[in-house]
């Protein structure tokens, strides 16, 4: 079975060199081996737990990196610089081979928007880039800026929608055609996903979408019919629609405006035909959840899309976070560990399941928490199902694991200052990034979905990527949302965003909060509301 | 993706309760292939999983066809000893379910007809009375070149068929079918929770289907594909320090070594490969898969500069190198960068315990083999969806993990498969399981340990960690194993 290495075919490697090399290796390796039998023998004590061998800062560490500046070079054409240092910045993966046109498909009152705001929501979460064209939105911009500039209303009631109507019909055409150019070119600017918006309810615009999307090479057209039989649910959606501000029913009474709605709708059932296309690519939801079809679906992304509508729900339900109580690292500014909480840590472990309790009476409630004792022994009052859950373990901060923010600065003061400049992206030596840990939580998202009534308690870096995910906010934010301790996060998923109620528990906490260095530039603050928008940005 | 690890007080995972899969679908529609990959999933998960199929039960009990009575598949009248015998045969094979489901079984896949709307809702309504969830899965194929593919390939090397001539195997299965198709009702009970397949993941509907390990699986059908490709498995090269998760050291001039050595191997073995299939190495696209661990990415560099144009000896093929932080190895927690004598002095307890149960073990702070195979799901459903040819260079944590899963070991043996540096592990998917084959390639430290006396000292069989398993020669599970003549 060991045949020799046939390496002589290979120019670039000799012999020779490579035993010679091997034996400085053997050496460095024996030098480090002796270096932890005697680090071993004398363990630093924190909190009874023994020092990690290879600590920022630690001597084997230093051993290890300065030993590593070998006069070894690589006969590879890329030979990497060595590993100094606490980390590194991750580039973003490249996702630009994904170019989806998604055209929604649905009569109005359906949940497309819905739908679209949610999958928007998620995907960009994974950092791709996508954006939402809504007809509609751009059919109000357009009302609106004639208005403006020539003083004439648009009549935009009901009688508009109307496929009897020719020239609004026409018109409305118009609006879909140039939404759909103005998605395509986007696409081609390196936008990833595009939501086309719109009702798409026949058989001719759906293949006069096919036809154009055709043309464009790399691009992938799927629809996404969303039906929905359940009054009441259609019933909410208007009701919704009608409050919600809508800028076509901004002078009519509620009840003209819900009346006019309703035959709105009317107007399209008129015509409305439901994807039999055989050809076509499509996911059809009917009653969000009850039924779902794929059809032709085909690439991982795709696939991604359609698991992860087919987990959404629309049943009422909060979502709760909270973090560990108090840790004993956190009194002493350690950064990750697994300690236990501290007293004022436990104080509010007891308190917890009152709060709870006040909030959600009898209903019924799951607690996830991670593996690491803090969480544990946050909820080991509360009287739920609990769950433990690997993939909620704090960010790993690999060599930097126990050591304070003033240590890390004290041994790689340059590591230290690059991690500030771009705190999603760095990724600890041995450890991980911010956006590793949003990617080992995406199955943690998916269940959330799935999920009622929800209560996390989890860590600082956690709950950060896990709320920035139901408030949608961009990644440079995500590692400086602000998540106190002992403060419980209510979130309650509207049909646009989430609301959000914090409770405070007057028990002190420690402060580890580091806040966005000054210099660093800060975009305006993100939008955080269930509100809907009612007109494009730059139409 | 699949849920931590935790265990009900019944001993079921999931909080999922029993789960009863009932495939539909006329013969030669694939469900036997269905069935079988979604056991090895579900049992990789942890969720213990059994096909109960009842074409096998019969011909276990009463024998191949020839041992059964004429009218035994035809339509019509039937003989009240054939009504009798098939009766036999049914009550046998769900006894087996209910034998399964009694020792502690969670998942039963029930691998049969079951073409009649009366007879799937007898099943779901004695089973559910039970406390069972009944999954309907039908699979349906309208594409006559995959039913005639999948007789050839498999149905007509069944026992049934032992000593004939394969064109009138081939005309006696499609008389069975046609029988069997006058009798045929589709899945159209919307009160039932049921997923239809149609042409193989081409189309996909599902109704009423709720719960956790159900959606799993539904995720699960829409990835899996029956394409024609390769997978290749190899270790990332010899790093500076080897017995350390957090130092993330650089590769050694060895390590850089092997690099070389794998891309000209791999390109080598696929060169020939695609030539059989008349296709152009240079156009045919590899992925290769990466964590985002230095030796690991490292590794596949040789691979971007024999693929870049403008290096000198370049454009020699197509590559895509994808880096991925799920595919970091096994997390020691504590352990790491102790040696074992270290660990078993200083955490004699969790020594023993990970001794004990190395598969769902987890020392402090760090990740036992089942929270590797949960952090692994997801690039694992990845891979059942790729179609390209992939080349995974991993650490062999992650290997023992993916090649578990394609191979279709019980997750308990995960932690002793042999996963030794300078082997190319090649995996081809075929319609039962894989054909799998280790090709060695290479020699040096991390395969050898050192050379002369003493060398293999150190060497612990019961070491399931990485970290310091870095010679797997102990290792008790092998894949097929050729050496080739380089």
């Amino acid at each position: 079975m060991s045949n020799p290495p046939s390496g002589t075919d290979s120019p670039a490697i000799h012999a020779s060199d490579s035993r010679l090399r091997s034996g400085d290796l053997d050496h460095v390796n024996d030098a480090l081996a002796a270096l932890q039998v005697k680090d071993a023998a004398t363990p630093v004590s924190t909190l009874g737990a023994r020092s990690t061998p290879f600590g920022a800062g630690g001597p084997l560490l230093r051993r290890f990196d300065e030993s590593n500046q070998s006069k070894i070079t690589s006969q590879a054409t890329t030979p990497p610089k060595s590993v100094v240092g606490i980390g590194g910045k991750v580039a973003k993966p490249d996702y630009s081979e994904a170019k989806i046109v998604l055209a929604m498909v649905g009569l109005p009152a359906r949940g497309k928007s819905y739908l679209s705001n949610k999958l928007t929501r998620y995907l960009k979460w994974l950092e791709y880039d996508v954006k939402v064209f809504n007809v509609g939105q751009l059919r109000r911009s357009r009302a609106k800026q004639k208005r403006e500039q020539s003083g004439v209303k648009e009549d935009h009631t009901a009688s508009y929608f109307s496929h009897n109507n020719a020239e609004a019909t026409r018109l409305r055409d118009q609006l879909a055609s140039d939404s759909l150019e103005m998605l395509i070119q986007w696409l081609r600017d390196g936008g990833n996903v595009g939501i086309h918006d719109a009702t798409n309810s026949t058989r001719e615009r759906r293949a006069f979408i096919e036809r154009r999307v055709a043309k464009q090479e790399g691009m992938t057209l799927i629809f996404l019919e969303s039906i929905c039989n359940d009054p009441a649910t259609i019933a909410a959606n208007v009701a919704l629609k009608v409050s919600m501000g809508d800028p076509d029913y901004k002078d009519m009474s509620p009840e003209d405006a819900k009346r006019d709605f309703l035959r709105r709708i009317k107007e399209y059932e008129a015509v409305y035909e439901t994807i039999t296309e055989p050809h076509l690519s499509y996911f059809r939801i009917i009653n969000v959840g009850d039924q779902v079809t794929v059809c032709r679906i085909h690439g991982y992304l795709q696939s991604r899309i359609a698991f992860y509508l087919m987990n959404l729900h629309l049943k009422p339900r909060s979502i709760f976070f909270s973090r560990h109580g108090e840790s004993q690292f956190n009194v002493e500014g350690k950064i990750g560990g697994d300690s236990g909480l501290s007293e004022r840590g436990l104080r509010y472990a007891t308190a917890l399941p009152d709060l709870i309790k006040d909030n959600i009476g009898d209903a019924s409630l799951t607690v996830w928490t991670s593996t690491l004792k803090r969480t544990i022994q946050t909820a080991q009052d509360l009287p739920y199902t609990k769950l433990t859950w690997k993939s909620l373990d704090e960010l790993d901060a690999g060599v930097c694991d126990g050591m304070t923010y003033e240590e890390i600065e004290l041994a790689y003061p340059e590591d230290f200052a690059n991690r500030d400049d771009d705190k999603f992206n760095y990724r600890y030596r041995g450890g991980e990034s911010y956006r590793d840990v949003v990617l080992r939580l995406e199955p943690i998202i998916m269940e959330l979905e799935r999920q009622e009534n929800v209560l996390v308690v989890g860590h600082q870096a956690i709950l950060r990527c896990l709320y920035a995910y139901f408030h949608n906010l961009p990644q440079d934010d995500l590692p400086y949302i602000k998540i106190p301790l002992h403060t419980v996060i209510k979130l309650t998923p509207k049909a646009y965003g989430c609301d959000e109620e914090r409770y405070t528990l007057p028990i002190g906490a420690v402060n580890t909060h580091r806040p966005k260095p000054k210099t660093m530039r800060t975009g305006s603050p993100p939008r955080v509301g269930t509100s809907r928008d009612y007109y494009t940005e730059n139409a | 993706m699949v849920a931590p690890l935790y265990t009900t007080a019944s001993g079921l995972l999931f909080h999922a309760g029993k789960i009863l899969v009932v495939t539909v679908g006329l013969p030669a529609r694939g469900k036997t292939h269905i069935s079988r990959a979604l056991e090895r999933y579900l049992r990789w998960a942890g969720i213990k999983t059994q096909v109960v199929s009842l074409g096998d039960y019969r011909r276990k009990s009463l024998g191949g066809a020839q041992k059964l009575p004429p009218d035994y598949f035809t339509l019509g009248e039937k003989s009240p000893e054939t009504i009798e015998l098939r009766q036999k045969v049914l009550d046998g094979c769900e006894q087996l379910i209910w034998d399964f489901f009694n020792a502690g079984g969670q998942c039963v896949i029930y691998d049969a007809n079951n073409g009649r709307r009366e007879q799937r809702r007898r099943v779901a309504e004695k089973f559910g009375k039970e406390g069972i969830h009944v999954v309907i899965l039908e699979s349906i194929c309208d594409d006559s070149a995959i039913i005639e593919r999948n007789i050839r390939s498999v149905k007509i090397s069944s026992p049934d068929y032992r000593g004939w001539d394969p064109n009138l195997a081939v005309q006696d299965y499609y008389s069975r079918i046609r029988d069997h198709e006058k009798h045929y009702e589709t899945v159209d009970e919307l009160d039932a929770a049921s997923i239809r397949i149609i042409n193989v993941g081409e189309k996909i509907m599902v109704n009423n289907v709720r719960g956790y390990v159900q959606s799993r699986i539904i995720f699960f059908l829409m990835n899996i594909h029956n394409r024609y490709r390769t997978i290749y498995f190899a270790r990332s090269g010899h790093s500076l320090h080897e017995h350390s998760y957090k130092v993330d050291a650089d590769l050694s001039e060895i390590g850089w070594e092997y690099a070389a050595r794998l891309k000209d191997f791999v390109l080598e073995r696929r060169a020939k490969a695609l030539k059989e299939r008349g296709l152009d190495p240079k156009t045919s696209r590899l992925g290769i898969w990466t964590s985002a661990r230095r030796r690991s990415h490292h590794t596949a560099w040789p691979f971007l500069a024999a693929a870049d144009p403008k290096h000198p000896g370049g454009a020699q093929c197509k590559v895509k190198v994808i880096e991925k932080p799920q595919m970091s190895e096994i997390n020691p927690g504590v352990w790491d960068g102790l040696t074992v004598a270290d660990a078993k002095r200083e955490y004699p307890e969790e020594w023993e315990r990970f001794l004990k149960d190395p598969y769902t073990f987890r020392a402090p702070r760090a990740e036992s083999y089942h929270d590797l195979s949960v952090r692994l799901e997801p690039t694992l459903i990845e891979l059942e969806r790729e179609q390209e040819d992939l080349l995974i260079i991993g650490h062999a944590s992650v290997i023992r993990c993916l090649l578990a899963y394609l191979i279709g070991l019980p997750p308990s043996e995960i932690p002793a498969i042999e996963v030794a540096r300078g082997d190319l592990i090649e995996v081809v998917p075929a319609s039962y399981g894989v054909h799998s084959q280790a090709y060695h390639f290479w020699d040096g430290p991390g395969r050898t340990h050192g050379e002369g006396e003493g060398a293999y000292e150190e060497r612990d069989p019961n070491n399931f960690y990485e970290n310091y398993a870095e010679d797997t020669r102990e290792k008790k599970h092998r894949v097929g194993y050729a050496d080739e003549k380089t």
